[in-house]
């Protein structure tokens, strides 16, 4: 009873949606492929969509989701509570990969070597209860922009290693570029308060902070966690390299264009800005070049791991063809042509010595190092709440309304209550 | 009544019901039967009482959106009827084109909320915003402003967006009410020599009560599920500061916690009806009636 209930309420609001759908489905096997993104994005997915379709006879239509990730998590969340049997495919933020898989919401993906792709990303994101649940369609790891134009202009031989350095040399070249631009700050990054901010902290953070797991249960307030706290509200506040709009305004794209209007000696971001930044138009073009993410004092340097994964839904009446359909976009063939067309980084390991992908790419070989070395974020389904918890703690600390220690120390209790409620413990 | 015409009432009402009972109330009864388990996508579903409302009252992220709600209710409310009402009474009197000032003042009423939000960050942008210019060009302050960028800020900078918003909607209920104000009724006060502010308090605010009272219950109710503004503008921030009820229990909605949203949107319902019925009250309508 109590499951028909549940059935009910989901399914009330997805009647119009379904009827569209029943209507128009005649009763072969189609595979239904929910896919949001950019439009340049759909038309690449159209492209690999038609190839498949014409070399297997299996019908596939794609079922368009907003652009915006959390709209996307928020629509499929839906549909798959309600466990209906669209859409079949999808694609998933590797950051919620572990809500979905302990739903029991994948289905396990069976007969793929997983051998060509990161084996760190499938081991730690992909795999769930030892069964393939999902596959890298696109990899993502923060990165470091540098102008190195600037860098070598006042005589620094390279990107810098550590954040200090990062610290020193911002404040080095900002005041003698502000003359001619006042805008120009040292160092711009993501730190309002959306996800973005919760990769950029890790990556501050560096090797011995971020989430840390003690018997089961996560915990942020730690010394090396407070010191990158204090360490981003004072490049904004206390040496002014990063602007004051950091943690209202800056978003990725906010950031990339900030940086692309030649207003910032340095960037962090995720490597799809390459492509942009090398564009006819960007001021940056040839001046740019990419680092790992500079590291903490006594710590190495983490990249934080980001990119969009393909699953299955256990729901679907279409199983098999939706597994065949999986296995086409991420097979070499059909990775390398949303490569070529998009510039996406590939989950595929193999893709990166291809030639033709090189020859277009140059910048590649640094990326597969970077991926290969990403640190995920933590693997927990309730990743979302301790996230959003912690985003509003930093970002707090950014606009000055708690000190660090005050932030970090009230993260863990939230974070604690949190899971008190689920009873994990 | 006779019991065919009672049965031919049903039947004609019947549809209504229908909707209602479809899309509302079973809504409601859904989400307030949810409110009492754990309902969590990736565990397994409990009943578990008043659990989910007792660890709301423990939660400060709940404290604080509860706070900024009536805040916000408190502020931008009164402020939106008072202007509503200046504007109204502007525009009850004649002048040349009154018709097209009319239809104009409706103009930031039809733009959809999300639109006044992408609007507003223009506006208030730090770099090239239009507040920001307008401070550098009228030469008021060198410096630009950083309008989101601490809790007070941001909250009245979401007031000044939502009264821009909502405002001609007050005001276009409030005229709808001056009109229905007979106007021999002004005609025997001036004989009696009452002034602007004695023929306002006396006739135009007593006679106007029931609709300024409808007025301030719409806009309360509209005011306490605030979400699109703030979505678009701070989507909570600076530090969780201006985060709205309706926006937390999206959040919940959307992390697969659809036990602990559930009570969220049951709270901001039973707070969304006292309000109507102090309204109510207020407005005394059962009375009227008899």
């Amino acid at each position: 009873m109590r499951g028909k209930i549940r059935r009910i309420k989901f399914i009330l609001p997805l009647i119009l949606s379904h009827l569209l759908i029943c209507c128009s489905s005649s009763q072969e096997a189609r595979v239904i492929f929910a896919v949001g993104g950019t439009p340049a994005e759909l038309k690449g997915w159209e492209q690999l969509v038609n190839g498949f379709q014409w070399r297997s006879g299996i019908p596939i239509e794609i079922l368009l989701l907003p652009a915006d990730t959390d709209q996307q998590r928020q629509s499929l969340i839906i549909s798959l509570e309600a466990g209906v049997k669209n859409p079949d495919v999808f694609l998933m933020d590797v950051g919620w990969l572990a809500l979905f898989s302990h739903s029991g919401w994948l289905e396990p993906l069976k007969g793929i070597d997983t051998a060509p792709f990161f084996s760190k990303v499938i081991e730690l994101s992909d795999t769930y209860q030892g069964n393939l649940v999902a596959l890298p369609m696109y990899m993502d790891g923060g990165l470091l922009y540098y102008r190195k134009d600037l860098l070598n202009a006042s005589g620094i031989s390279g990107p810098p290693k550590t954040w200090e350095n990062l610290l020193s040399t911002s404040l080095l070249i900002q005041p003698g570029m502000r003359r001619e631009r006042p805008d120009f700050y040292g160092f711009v990054w993501q730190g309002a308060e959306y996800e973005g901010l919760i990769c950029d902290f890790l990556e501050f953070a560096g090797s011995n902070g971020g989430f840390i797991l003690k018997d089961g249960l996560i915990r942020v307030n730690t010394p090396e966690n407070r010191h990158a706290v204090q360490f981003m509200h004072d490049l904004i506040w206390k040496y002014k390299i990063s602007p004051p709009t950091t943690y209202t305004e800056m978003k990725e794209e906010q950031v990339r264009r900030y940086f692309q209007r030649g207003d910032a000696l340095y960037e962090r971001n995720w490597p799809y800005a390459w492509n942009l930044h090398e564009d006819e138009e960007s001021e940056v073009r040839n001046r740019t070049g990419i680092a790992p993410i500079p590291a903490p004092r006594g710590a190495e340097s983490v990249s934080t791991l980001g990119g969009w994964h393909i699953g299955v839904s256990r729901f679907s009446d279409a199983k098999p063809e939706a597994l065949e359909f999986v296995k086409y976009v991420t097979s070499y063939m059909g990775q390398k042509k949303m490569v070529l067309l998009l510039g996406w980084n590939p989950g595929r390991q193999d893709l990166y010595l291809d030639r033709e992908v090189i020859e277009k790419m140059p910048h590649f070989s640094k990326l597969k190092e970077i991926f290969q070395n990403a640190g995920p974020r933590p693997m927990v389904p309730y990743y979302a709440q301790v996230s959003k918890i912690v985003q509003t703690k930093i970002n707090g600390v950014l606009a000055g309304r708690y000190s660090s220690d005050q932030a970090l120390k009230e993260a863990d209790e939230e974070i604690a209550a949190l899971l008190k409620r689920y009873r994990i413990e | 009544m006779s019991k065919s015409e009672v049965r031919e009432g049903l039947a004609f009402l019947m549809p209504l019901i229908l909707v209602l009972v479809i899309f509302i109330l079973l809504g409601v009864l859904f989400t307030v039967m949810d409110s009492f388990f754990r309902d969590v996508t990736y565990l397994p579903k409990k009943f578990i009482g008043l659990e989910n409302y007792a660890a709301l009252f423990g939660d400060r992220a709940f404290r604080q959106s509860i706070e900024f709600t009536f805040l916000f209710v408190l502020v931008s409310v009164p402020l939106e009827v008072f202007i509503g009402l200046v504007i109204a009474l502007v525009l009850n009197e004649s002048f040349p084109l009154r018709g097209a000032v009319r239809a104009s003042i409706l103009i930031p009423w039809a733009i959809p909320n999300a639109v006044t939000g992408r609007i507003f960050e223009l506006i208030y942008n730090y770099s090239y915003g239009g507040a920001n210019y307008l401070l550098r060009t009228l030469h008021i302050s060198s410096d630009p402003v950083h309008w989101l960028g601490d809790p007070a800020g941001a909250f009245f900078s979401l007031v000044l967006a939502d009264a821009w918003k909502t405002t001609p909607f007050a005001a276009i209920i409030l005229l709808a009410g001056l009109s229905a104000i007979p106007s021999d009724l002004y005609a025997q006060a001036r004989v009696d020599r009452a002034g602007f502010m004695q023929r306002l308090v006396k006739v135009t605010l007593p006679l106007l009560k029931p609709v300024l009272v409808v007025t301030f219950l719409f806009r309360t109710i509209q005011a306490l599920q605030i979400f699109d503004i703030i979505y678009v503008l701070t989507k909570g921030g600076p530090g969780g500061s201006t985060m709205s009820l309706s926006m937390y229990g999206y959040l919940s909605f959307s992390a697969g916690d659809f036990g602990y949203g559930s009570a969220i949107s049951v709270i901001l319902f039973l707070m969304a009806f006292g309000f109507s019925l102090g309204y109510l009250r207020l407005g005394a309508f059962g009375k009227e009636i008899s």
